[in-house]
């Protein structure tokens, strides 16, 4: 399950409209609990995919961000729990892509989607624990 | 005795340690030591005996590919940081 704020799903879906129509992109920090990934901020970065064209279709955040965001949850006593990024014109449902190049388990992937610029809803995604595949698990939206 | 820090979702293979002490004079012999300790962490650093594509390791915030990977010297207070790579589509 993922738990966040309306106003932190807000702020992610406004970073895909903005990077619309690349995907965009950035990093969740927060703490993990009894199997529940609770955002408490979260890390915007910017798509440094190397192909121009690509950036409709892919991502990439840079290790110098990468670095940033780890430096920052320490500094917050927080964690990297979880990734997240847009689709644009497309489905928010996990990719080939998102599977061939997924990290570890227990990292959130929400994906939002934006279509013709506008962001619309999002899902949220967890590898299983044999790399095989993403299941979805609840978003769970919460007051400030 | 050198000082690993453990991303966020591996921390169930080393007993929810968000840091591990580790034995060893290079970033590769502190890598090894740490999955002698714990050895369940392996296959999600390691495919075969090299580590994982999007598995980057930090000395004191310094990527290692740009020091003398595996081979770099790590002192006893030196703390190392594995970090992801990301991207998607």
């Amino acid at each position: 399950m993922l738990k966040l704020t309306d106003k932190l799903h807000e702020e992610i879906k406004s970073h895909g409209a903005q990077a619309y129509p690349f995907e965009g992109c950035g990093l969740l920090l927060g703490r993990m609990e009894n199997g529940t990934n609770v955002v408490e901020a979260i890390v915007p970065a910017a798509n440094t995919w190397p192909v121009e064209g690509e950036k409709p279709v892919r991502f990439q955040i840079s290790s110098d961000d990468m670095l940033k965001a780890e430096m920052e949850a320490m500094r917050r006593d927080l964690d990297v729990i979880g990734i997240f990024h847009s689709h644009p014109d497309h489905p928010p449902v996990a990719s080939p892509r998102d599977l061939a190049w997924a990290t570890w388990p227990g990292y959130s992937y929400i994906i939002t989607q934006v279509w013709e610029g506008e962001p619309t809803y999002s899902q949220s995604w967890q590898l299983l624990a044999d790399r095989s595949g993403f299941v979805e698990e609840m978003i769970v939206e919460t007051g400030d | 005795m050198a000082t690993i820090r453990i991303p966020t979702p591996l921390r169930p293979y080393t007993g929810n340690n968000g840091q591990v002490t580790v034995n060893g004079g290079t970033v590769g012999s502190a890598l090894a030591d740490l999955t002698d300790q714990y050895p369940d962490l392996r296959p999600h650093l390691f495919e075969g005996d090299t580590l994982r594509s999007f598995v980057n390791v930090y000395l004191n915030q310094e990527d290692v590919r740009h020091l003398q990977g595996p081979q770099t010297a790590v002192a006893a207070d030196d703390t190392l940081m594995i970090i992801p790579s990301i991207a998607g589509g």
